[in-house]
Order: C-alpha cells, then sequence, then structure tokens
C-alpha cells in the first residue's frame, strides 16, 4: 500500500519547493516547517515501504518517458537503506535549521531550496536508472551551488558557491561520457528487451554486463567513477568541500556532510557490478579512496575553522567509504555492506558534528577554535551530544563509527592479503589521525580556558532536539544494526539477474568466488555461510588486527588530550612545530594545492592554453569572417555609387536593360534555344 | 482609313521622343510631360490595333488609360508642388536627399 505513494517521496519536498518559493515570506520562519513536515512525510512512506518489503522484496515501478528512455522507482535494499538515512537525518536538519535560519531575512529562500535538494537527493537515490539518476544528480548539483551561495552577497561565498559548482562539473563530465559509452555499448549488443525494459535501467544493464567488451568497462568504471570523484569530493576534485563551509551551517550538515556527498559513494556501490566487472575498475576506485582517506585526514589537523576541520573529516570519511568499495575487489558484494553501513552511520554522526558546530557557532559567533575554548560550560548539551558524535568518528569501541570505519579497515587486510597493503596502511594512518583531529576540535572547543569574549548561552530546544536523536543514533545504530544490516545489503544484488563470478574472471579478480581464495589466503577456515560472512569473516583474521583499530581510536584521543586537553596536557603544539615548520605550513595550505590549482594549473595553464585558443579564434576563425565582411563591405562601398539619385540616370539603365533583354531573347530565339 | 504601320510609326515616334525627353531633362514638369507622350503613344497603338482587328476591348483600355494617366498626372503634380515648397525648386538634380 505504501508502495503506490513511493512517488510522494519525492513528490512532498517539490511541492514545500513551490510552496516555500512562492508564498513562503507570508508564514512564519520561512515556511521551515513546510520543508520538514515534508520530509518527515517522505520518511513515513519511506518506514512504510521498509515495513512493506523488508527483508526480501523489491519494488519496480517505471513508465515510459521517451523511445528508448523511461522513468521510472527502484527500491531495493540499498536504495532503501538511502532513503530511511536520507529521510530521517534530513528531517532532524530541517527542524534545527528552523531554530537556525529564524529570522535570517531569506529563510523562505532557504527553506524552498533545501526541499529542491531533499526531492532531488531522494530522486537520485530511488531511479531507476542511469539517465533519471544523472538528472537528479545534477539538480543536487544545482541546489548545492545555491545552497553554498546562499549568503551571494559575501564574496567568499560567491566564490566558494562558484568553485563548486566548477569542480563537480568537471566530474559531472565525465560521469555523462560514462553513461555515454554505456549506452552506446548497451545499444550495439542488439538487446532483444522485454517490453518495460530499457537500456539503461539497473536490472538491464547488471544483466548484460558480461556481454560488454572488458575494455569499455573500464572506461565506462573510470567515467562513473569521475563523476563518484566530483561529488564526493575525493582526490583530486575535493578541493570544493571545504570551501563549501561557507554556506550556512545546515547546510553543511545536510549536503556537505550527510547526504549529498555520499552521492558518488552511493553511485558506485549502485553500480557495483560494473566496477566488478572492468579490470581495473575497483583497483581505481579502493586507490582513490584509500589516498584521499589519509590525505585529507592530514589537512584536517591544522584546520583552525571549526567547519572545515569537519570538511576534512568528511572528505576522509567518504574516502574510507570509497576504499571500502573498492576493497570489494577481494571480498566481493561484501564490500557494498561495509561501505553503505559506514556511509549510513558516517551520516549520522557527521550530521550530529556538523549541527553541534552550527550550535556553538550560533552562540559563540565565530567558526575559529582559536577564539572558543570552555565552550563546555555554558552548552552542556552541546558538548555531551558532540562528545557522542566525535567518540564515533574516531571509532571509540562499541560506537557506530567503531562498527563501520573499523570494518573496512579489517577488511582492508584481508585486500592487503590478497593484493596490495597499500590500502590497509593509508587506512590505518588516516584512522590514526581521525581520532587525533577529531579530538583536537572537541578538546580545544569544549575544554580549556575562554580564549576570546564570545556569547555565553545554549541553543533553543528546537536545535538541541536533533542534536539528541542525532546521539542516540550515532551511539546505538552500529551496534543495534550491525549483524541485520550486513546480510540485508548483501541480499541486494541477489534480486538481480547478475552472476558475479562471471563478472570476476571478466574483471580479472584474484578471487575465484567470494570467499574460497579468501581462506585458502589466509588459511583460516571461515564459515561460507552465504549472506552471514559479514560479522564471520572478520573473525578470519589474526587477533592484532582485530584489536587494532581500538587502540588506534583510544591512542589517537590520547595524543589528541596531551596537546590540547588542559587536564592532561603534556606538549604545547606550538612548540612541537613552530610557525615556519615545512610540513605544518604545507599541511595549513592544504598542500598548497590552492597555489597549485589556482595558480599553476588554472593561471598558467588554463589561461594559457585559453590565450592560445583565443588567438587563434581572433586570427582565424572571426579573421576570415571579418575579411569576408570587410571585402563585402567595400565592394558595396563602390556598388552604391549607381545610386545615384540622378532620375535620367535610372530611365537611361532601365532603357538599355529593356534593349539588352530584347536583343538576347530575340537571339535565342533565332538559334532556337527558348 | 490611315494604314496601320502609319499608327505604330506615330505611336514610336512619340515613345522614343516622350524616352529622350525622361533621359535628358532636368525639369520636373517637362519629365511629367514626357511621361504623358510615353502613354498616349501606348494609347494610340491601343486604338489602332483595336480599329484594325477589329476589337472594341483596345478602345475601352485606351480609356482607362487617359482616366489612369488623368490621376497620375494629379499626383504627380501635387508631389512636384511639394518639393518645390521644400527645396524651392523643382530642378530634380538638386532634389537627392534619398541619394548614397
Amino acid at each position: 500500500m505504501y508502495a503506490d505513494y513511493a512517488y510522494l517521496i519525492v513528490g512532498l519536498p517539490v511541492l514545500a519547493f513551490v510552496l516555500c518559493l512562492f508564498v513562503g515570506w507570508h508564514l512564519p520562519r520561512g515556511g521551515g516547517f513546510l520543508t520538514a513536515l515534508a520530509t518527515f512525510g517522505a520518511l513515513v512512506i519511506s518506514l512504510g515501504i521498509f515495513s512493506e518489503i523488508y527483508p526480501d522484496k523489491i519494488i519496480h515501478q517505471s513508465m515510459p518517458w521517451f523511445a528508448n528512455f523511461n522513468v521510472g522507482i527502484l527500491i531495493d535494499p540499498l536504495a532503501l537503506v538511502m532513503l530511511l538515512m536520507v529521510t530521517f537525518v534530513v528531517t532532524l536538519i530541517h527542524t534545527y535549521a528552523n531554530g537556525y535560519m529564524n529570522g535570517d531575512p531569506g529563510a523562505a529562500r532557504y527553506f524552498a531550496e533545501a526541499a529542491l535538494f531533499t526531492a532531488s537527493m531522494l530522486g537520485l537515490i530511488y531511479a531507476d536508472n542511469l539517465l533519471q539518476l544523472f538528472i537528479f544528480w545534477e539538480l543536487v548539483g544545482l541546489c548545492s551551488y545555491l545552497l553554498i551561495g546562499f549568503w551571494y552577497r559575501k564574496p567568499s561565498a560567491a566564490a566558494a558557491a562558484k568553485k563548486a559548482f566548477l569542480t563537480t562539473r568537471v566530474g559531472d563530465v565525465l560521469f555523462l561520457t560514462g553513461i555515454i559509452l554505456l549506452y552506446n555499448n548497451m545499444a550495439s549488443l542488439n538487446l532483444a528487451l522485454k517490453p518495460g525494459e530499457y537500456l539503461l535501467q539497473f536490472p538491464v544493464i547488471y544483466a548484460h554486463l558480461a556481454e560488454i567488451p572488458p575494455a569499455q568497462l573500464t572506461l565506462i568504471a573510470l567515467g562513473l567513477l569521475g563523476g563518484a570523484v566530483g561529488k564526493s569530493g575525493q582526490f583530486p576534485l575535493h578541493v570544493w568541500l571545504p570551501d563549501a563551509m561557507e554556506g550556512p551551517t545546515t547546510v553543511s550538515a545536510m549536503i556537505h556532510a550527510a547526504t549529498m556527498v555520499t552521492a558518488g559513494v552511493y553511485l558506485v556501490a549502485r553500480m557495483f557490478p560494473l566496477f566488478y566487472a572492468a579490470p581495473h575498475g575497483l583497483t581505481a576506485v579502493a586507490a582513490v579512496g584509500a589516498f584521499t582517506a589519509l590525505f585529507a585526514a592530514t589537512m584536517g589537523l591544522t584546520a583552525f575553522d571549526i567547519k572545515r576541520v569537519l570538511a576534512f573529516s568528511t572528505v576522509s570519511q567518504l574516502g574510507f567509504m570509497m576504499a571500502g568499495l573498492g576493497i570489494g575487489a577481494a571480498v566481493g558484494t561484501m564490500a557494498v555492506g561495509v561501505a553503505m553501513f559506514h556511509l549510513i552511520g558516517h551520516s549520522f554522526f557527521k550530521a550530529l558534528l556538523f549541527l553541534g558546530a552550527g550550535s556553538v557557532i550560533h552562540a559563540v559567533n565565530t567558526n575559529d577554535m582559536r577564539e572558543m575554548g570552555g565552550v563546555g560550560k555554558y552548552m552542556k548539551w552541546t558538548m555531551y551530544t558532540m562528545l557522542i558524535g566525535s567518540l564515533s568518528l574516531a571509532g571509540f569501541p562499541f560506537f557506530t563509527g567503531f562498527f563501520s570505519k573499523d570494518e573496512i579497515i579489517v577488511i582492508a587486510y584481508e585486500y592487503g592479503v590478497l593484493i596490495n597493503f597499500l590500502p590497509y596502511i593509508f587506512l590505518v594512518l588516516a584512522a590514526v589521525l581521525t581520532a587525533i583531529y577529531t579530538f583536537r576540535m572537541w578538546f580545544s572547543v569544549f575544554t580549556g580556558k575562554e580564549r576570546s569574549n564570545y556569547g555565553k548561552h545554549e541553543s533553543p530546544m528546537i536545535m538541541i532536539g536533533p542534536l539528541v536523536i542525532l546521539a542516540v543514533f550515532a551511539f546505538g545504530f552500529g551496534f543495534a544494526a550491525q549483524s541485520d544490516f550486513y546480510s540485508y545489503l548483501d541480499s541486494n544484488f541477489e534480486h538481480y539477474d547478475v552472476n558475479f563470478e562471471e563478472l570476476s574472471v571478466i574483471g580479472g579478480h584474484v578471487l575465484a568466488g567470494e570467499h574460497g581464495a579468501t581462506e585458502a589466503a589466509t588459511g583460516e577456515h571461515a564459515p561460507a555461510a552465504e549472506g552471514e560472512h559479514g560479522a564471520e569473516e572478520a573473525h578470519a583474521e589474526p587477533w592484532y588486527i582485530q584489536i587494532l583499530p581500538i587502540i588506534i581510536a583510544i591512542g589517537g584521543i590520547l595524543t589528541a588530550g596531551l596537546f590540547y586537553w588542559d587536564k592532561i596536557k603534556k606538549f604545547d603544539p606550538s612548540q612541537v612545530t613552530g610557525d615556519n615548520d615545512p610540513i605544518r605550513k604545507m599541511l595549513l595550505k592544504g598542500y598548497y594545492q590552492h597555489e597549485i590549482l589556482t595558480g599553476w594549473f588554472a593561471e598558467g595553464v588554463v589561461y594559457g592554453t585559453a590565450l592560445i585558443c583565443n588567438t587563434i579564434d581572433i586570427k582565424l576563425v572571426d579573421g576570415w569572417l571579418n575579411w569576408l565582411s570587410a571585402w563585402v563591405m567595400g565592394f558595396a562601398q563602390n556598388i552604391r555609387k549607381v545610386q545615384s539619385g540622378v532620375v535620367q540616370n535610372y530611365v537611361t539603365a532601365l532603357v538599355l536593360g529593356i534593349v539588352v533583354l530584347v536583343v538576347v531573347i530575340s537571339l535565342a530565339k533565332e538559334v532556337g534555344l527558348a | 482609313m490611315i494604314p496601320l504601320e502609319l499608327n505604330i510609326l506615330l505611336a514610336s515616334t512619340m515613345f522614343t521622343i516622350g524616352l529622350y525627353g525622361l533621359a535628358t531633362q532636368k525639369n520636373g514638369v517637362k519629365l511629367m510631360m514626357c511621361i504623358e507622350l510615353m502613354l498616349n503613344s501606348a494609347n494610340i497603338n491601343l486604338v489602332a490595333f483595336s480599329a484594325y482587328l477589329p476589337n472594341v476591348n483596345g478602345q475601352v483600355f485606351a480609356l482607362f488609360s487617359i482616366a489612369l494617366a488623368a490621376a497620375e498626372a494629379g499626383v504627380g503634380f501635387a508631389i512636384l508642388i511639394a518639393l518645390y515648397r521644400l527645396y524651392g525648386t523643382i530642378d530634380l538634380d538638386n532634389i537627392n536627399a534619398m541619394r548614397w
């Protein structure tokens, strides 16, 4: 019954968007309650659908659009968990935003854009074909642009919005290239499609992957990965994400932490069979993810802006998810469950951290952690909810992040045993840094002395409420959902006609099947029961691999404490690294990416190329056109003398013309031409 | 009865005189007169052929043509008067505002 209303999951937020846009400023708080209610409606429908189809059904509705395309709704386990997470987290964030945006003159615009964003994100999730997904993908990008530039009178916000739009555009072009390639390849297979089947529908793609040439598969996979890298802020297209913190904090929480940036990870998970089949497809995913995880974590260490710390942390955690998917080369579809688990868990605690940071900023009126300190005395609720979020992010035992992130590290070890240890090393280092920078932030904001004279009050209950709910999930979700989640996500591709063994041969993976080689390689016997290897396989690792994440988390937190917690402070950060320390400078400057990308690449390479193109354009393309028009004008200058204005000349010309005509026609008659 | 050839000869002589005048004269009134000459040469042709065939249509057309010529002369002289008021002359060499 709820399934019949699946279209309303997108429909309600769209309705809220229209209402807020046109009548928002007549309503209290810019009509924010409409957006929150619409999202809550979507959450209710999603929950209803969950109760109907869990654990072994999927919903697939579709209607024709163009000759070769359709619009459709596909809710399988993968889409369902995303729908639930997005509607849930976004409902809380919209509620919180009702307090946070209160009094902003653009509140109606904010809530309209936020509603549109919610609609497009949800549409992206349950699209049943790649084209539809791409359309919503672009809409999400647009909303991101609008919301980052929400305070568009601030030059830095306008610049950040532009940067985000252009950077993700690079990825989107690659994504579109991938879609076109995939479509061409699918079309050239000359499939006998049943009525209601279309070339770009996911089930159709899954079923016919094995027939596409492997080289083409790799190209397609790299194209799609490009899109995912752009949207999920992976290296080298991550530069927009930290700058995107110029938007309101709710935007950062909603778009740049919990939901939108996960679209890239979701895309890779959605197209997992394709990446699996493509030789080097998953290797590229793992490489990008593991590198980004460490790379962003190092930058998170030095940032002073509380939101930028969280932004780098987001980039880093997205890297973990990507790496988790890429590790699927060693463990098969199980990687989807592991990565998605981290995605969902991360969205809870990262939304919590961002909203908590927003609560702090709301009271303190600065983003700079150097001006905070001791905030915890005045904001108990914010402090303890953020502590839960930070512990979860750091991977402290029995918090959500512990179950999700550390599972990725553990299977990265398996990947290491089978293929390559680099991702494992990168991820472990990144996890250490994660614990350190998270608690550097928490200690320096909430403990110690007050470093400036800031506003000392707790935020209103409408903001604290969502924090508390999110804190409950950030703490308990991992423990509660762990085993069911893996098996449910594992069943995702069983609904489709996709043969992973065949695909793994095409992809040239070390494994013949999902489990055999794992056991052979680790030399231990893992129970290979289908559907529950998530928890089981983890036990196949040596004990120190199991224990390592816990040591990492606690060690990292203690290290941060030694530097930043006044109770156990042993070192002064400024003494360990002077202001001119090259490494510190490099991290603070974000590896000179701005200098490299803007100074060298944009102003040197791109501008230089543009100059050459400009010259060619002016001299050659415009040149011959200008020459032609100059010639025509010169010719006209001469020929217009004929218009002498002397009637007598006209008469003479007329008569002469007639005479000539008469002579010519009579001559033609003579020789028999006419 | 006057032979057809003489009629045609008269008409073409008149036409040529009119054309010559049109091509050489500068005075607007003279031009109007030349145009009338050419028009009437055509009328002579119409009447001559009408009598020669014999077919009354030609003479009817000549009547139309005369009426038309009268109207044309009215408009033409009205334009000339307007030009005179504007430029103080009807010498067409001096009236060249529409020229390049």
